[in-house]
């Protein structure tokens, strides 16, 4: 054989190649195997470094805190999909979980308290997407000023005390735990995958979903073909405020106490979440698996910083380099597409 | 008829900037309307109010009766649109920018919490494709990946999954090839066919007058001419563009505008002649390149017969020369000697004989006996040189020709190199077999009355050997080839031989008479150990 035999073969590899290197590469660019790696490379390391992380009660209590926190990076994360951020997210947190403990301490029944809860989230919701989408304002500056004014409301509603001895079925939803034979599964947890499925169903499986990508990066797009852009936009921070309120609920539940300073200085953890899941501040990207992911390595941090028993500032320090890096990765990633 | 489009007194500014001023049209169901206008003259602007892009900063449109203010009411009103840049979801892939805002699918709960239904979209895309004449390689391609024609043909299919009642076209031909070009203008008038109106904004008057039935002349923003196709023609049209009424200074402008765009024409189809005559040459490329690659296959195949067939040559005669070998062993050392003691024995039988007459009968036999043995030795030294086991190819030849030349009476010069050193065996053999042969062949077809030998080194690694005769000569029209088939096989041994021991075989006639045959054989060098050692073995 000749040519034909020894050609063939050669070409057949060229292609075998750079198909792997095709799959190679897109599994790499997949900034949730990356995050999840340094999850697993940073549980070892907090493994053999301290003896009380792999212990079921540490592990259960991350996994409680990140429920929460992750619930209200879902909203975050669709916030900046479209393009946007929501800054307020902390804020709106306090603000449902003291909506909903006082409302049960004037003695109205658990529902009803629990939907003014997410309405106050809502409303919050509606008023950034309404100035955003409606007058064209910065989402930065919109979400900034609504995070302070419920900040505000929260504190002037208690006059700075919290509020406490909240009814059992209410702390129920968050101290709870969904018993299913040997296998006793924390109720926070349990409405985070709840809600993880929902929103990557809406996200993944809807025509809202794939509009909330579109939004994020070729508007006018959606213009041309008569989308209203902005009724997405204005949506996409309803429902950012809705599951702020739904995570703050549950936060208010889990600790017994409504303070309307719960939660402060969270904001900037949660938007850190979402990117570091690979939710692009330029929009069009983000999956709930990465936001959820992105929880975890913030929640392991801090929770691994304080088991080896570094000072606070250490935790300010570590957190706000994991920020700049993760920023200046996704720069680095928009500058190549 | 109830206008399907009204511009009313439309304006717009940006910032101190006028670019639209104050312009007024209808268009009504089942019309095209030609838009012409320089670069700059608002023609994109307008298409982006009527879209609801860009909202007016004076004037209102209505399209079927309902006032446009944003992309939505214009999309719901049924107005499609086709822009010069196509505005895509870059991240998306083609069926799903294809119906981008119109998916296909089930719904949960109101039109934004429909599942999309793939396998429907992706079939209707395809059929919408085929309507274009394009194919894709696959649907699920991002649009970012596309060719700026393919992406404005994704652009075009969008229209054709929704029946619009108003399409507004706006320059999409500069990204598009010639052929469709013509594929658009087909588009616009079955369009038109079925009744929707058709906005078509262009700067090829050749494509406003191919299709439309109005053409609106925009110039600096304002509308300055609103014209029947079937009565004004394109000197008023020109005339309206450029803001001339002396029609002396037009027609200049005309031509230069029509050889420009026929020119372009021209280019765009010989480019796609071209594309088509690199598609048929591709062919007929990789055509040949199969039957290269075939006949490759066939040659290396029949390269490899060769190869297994001159092996069982090969052996052949190795085997042959083993055999004689033997039987020259056997006739020396068994025939030879049982002749000489039958000789010795009746020699001693002489001796003691006592008559005279049988003493002489017995003298004769002993003669033919010694007759017989030299005959049987000669048959041996035929068979196989024994010399040539011992004392190596030049002795042998000298002993072989010397026994030939007096058996037929023809003069032989024999004439060795003087470096003529011991050769591996199966060569020293063929070339003792050559110079056999050859001779053979001298005795029975030249009539030469001499014949020389010569053997030298014609290089350090080639021997040469050449048998040269002052007989007839080669008859004329000698051809190797054909000697097989008239039974002749002297030279056809040679050739092959020669061909076995990979040399060359040359065969001709001299300039003075006879023919000579000139061998040339490449030889390994012969490693002097292992020569005294074959040596000292041969001695014992």
């Amino acid at each position: 054989m000749g040519k034909a035999a020894t050609v063939t073969p050669v070409r057949d590899r060229t292609w075998l190649r750079r198909r792997l290197h095709w799959g190679w590469g897109a599994l790499v660019r997949r900034q949730e195997l990356i995050v999840f790696l340094l999850l697993l490379l940073m549980s070892a390391a907090l493994g053999l470094g301290t003896e009380t992380f792999f212990t079921g009660t540490n592990l259960l209590n991350i996994a409680i805190y990140v429920s929460w926190f992750a619930i209200a990076a879902f909203g975050v994360g669709i916030a900046i999909i479209v393009g946007g951020i929501d800054l307020s997210v902390a804020a709106v947190m306090a603000l449902a979980g003291l909506v909903c403990a006082s409302t049960l301490q004037q003695g109205l029944p658990l529902p009803v308290a629990i939907l003014l809860g997410l309405l106050s989230g809502t409303l919050a919701g509606l008023l950034n997407g309404a100035l955003v989408s409606k007058f064209h304002l910065p989402p930065f500056i919109v979400t900034l000023g609504t995070m302070g004014v419920a900040r505000g409301i929260t504190l002037g509603l208690t006059n700075g005390a919290p509020v406490r001895d909240l009814p059992e079925a209410f702390r129920l939803l968050g101290q709870g735990a969904l018993v299913v034979g040997p296998v006793s599964l924390p109720l926070p947890l349990l409405w985070m995958l709840l809600l993880a499925t929902l929103v990557s169903l809406m996200l993944h499986q809807t025509v809202l979903g794939r509009y909330i990508y579109v939004v994020g990066t070729d508007e006018r797009a959606l213009l041309v073909v008569g989308v209203p852009t902005g009724r997405v936009k204005l949506l996409a921070y309803i429902l950012s405020g809705a599951l702020a309120a739904f995570g703050g609920m549950i936060m208010t539940a889990k600790l017994g106490v409504a303070s309307p300073v719960a939660a402060s200085g969270y904001e900037l953890d949660i938007i850190a979440a979402a990117v570091i899941g690979g939710a692009s501040l330029f929009g069009g990207e983000g999956t709930v698996t990465g936001i959820i992911l992105g929880a975890l390595l913030m929640q392991i941090t801090r929770n691994g910083l304080v088991l080896l028993g570094l000072p606070t500032f250490w935790q300010w320090l570590t957190i706000g380099a994991m920020i700049l890096l993760v920023i200046l990765l996704d720069f680095g990633r928009r500058r190549r597409v | 008829m109830e206008p399907i489009l009204r511009c009313i007194n439309l304006s717009k500014s940006f910032g101190s900037l006028p670019v639209l001023r104050h312009v007024s049209f209808d268009i009504v169901p089942g019309e095209v309307v030609g838009l012409a206008g320089r670069s700059g003259a608002g023609k994109s602007v307008l298409s982006e109010i009527l879209t609801g892009v860009e909202t007016p900063s004076e004037g209102d449109v209505y399209v079927a009766g309902r006032q446009v203010i944003w992309p939505f009411h214009a999309r719901a009103a049924g107005i499609a649109v086709i822009r010069q840049q196509p505005e895509l979801a870059e991240r998306f892939d083609i069926t799903t920018n294809i119906f981008l805002g119109e998916e296909l699918g089930w719904s949960i709960a109101g039109r934004w919490l429909r599942v999309p239904n793939r396998r429907q979209m992706d079939q209707r895309a395809a059929e919408v494709l085929a309507q274009l004449d394009t194919r894709f390689n696959s649907l699920r391609e991002k649009v970012a990946n596309l060719t700026s024609e393919q992406r404005q043909l994704v652009a075009i299919a969008r229209t054709l999954v929704w029946p619009a009642k108003l399409v507004v076209v706006d320059e999409p031909t500069q990204q598009l090839s010639y052929a469709y070009q013509q594929r658009l203008l087909a588009l616009i008038r079955s369009w038109q066919r079925d009744g929707a109106a058709v906005l078509f904004s262009s700067n090829n008057l050749d494509h406003l007058f191919a299709v439309s039935d109005r053409i609106v002349v925009l110039r600096e923003g304002r509308s300055v001419a609103d014209l029947r196709v079937d009565v004004a023609g394109r000197e008023d049209v020109v005339a309206a563009l450029v803001g001339m009424a002396d029609r002396q200074q037009l027609t200049p402008i005309i031509w230069a505008l029509d050889s420009y765009y026929r020119a372009r024409e021209q280019a765009e189809k010989l480019g796609h002649q071209q594309t088509l005559l690199e598609q048929s040459l591709a062919a007929q490329d990789s055509l040949n390149r199969q039957l290269i690659d075939q006949l490759a296959v066939q040659v290396s195949a029949l390269d490899s017969a060769n190869l297994a067939l001159q092996d069982a040559q090969r052996r052949l005669l190795t085997e042959r020369e083993q055999e004689r070998k033997s039987l020259a062993r056997e006739l020396h050392d068994q025939v030879i000697q049982d002749l000489l003691s039958l000789n010795y024995q009746l020699e001693e039988i002489e001796v003691d004989a006592v008559e005279r007459e049988q003493a002489d009968d017995l003298a004769d036999v002993r003669a033919s006996i010694r007759a017989l043995v030299e005959d049987v030795r000669r048959i041996c030294g035929s068979l196989r040189p024994l010399t040539i086991d011992s004392l190596g190819l030049g002795a042998a030849l000298q002993s072989y020709t010397r026994d030939w030349s007096t058996r037929t009476g023809v003069a032989v010069a024999l004439e060795l190199d003087d470096r003529l050193e011991r050769l591996p065996e199966a060569i020293e053999l063929s070339i003792f077999r050559i110079v056999q042969e050859g001779l053979s062949n001298v005795r029975k077809h030249a009539r030469a009355s001499e014949v020389s030998i010569r053997l030298r080194h014609s290089s350090p690694r080639t021997l040469m050997v050449a048998i040269t005769d002052n007989g007839l000569g080669l008859p004329r029209g000698f051809d190797l080839a054909a000697l097989a088939r008239e039974g002749h096989y002297g030279l056809l041994g040679i050739s092959e031989r020669v061909a076995l021991l990979e040399g060359r075989l040359h065969v001709q006639n001299q300039p003075g008479g006879g023919a000579i045959i000139q061998v040339e054989i490449p030889h390994p060098r012969v490693n002097v150990r292992e020569q005294s050692a074959t040596r000292i073995l041969r001695a014992k």
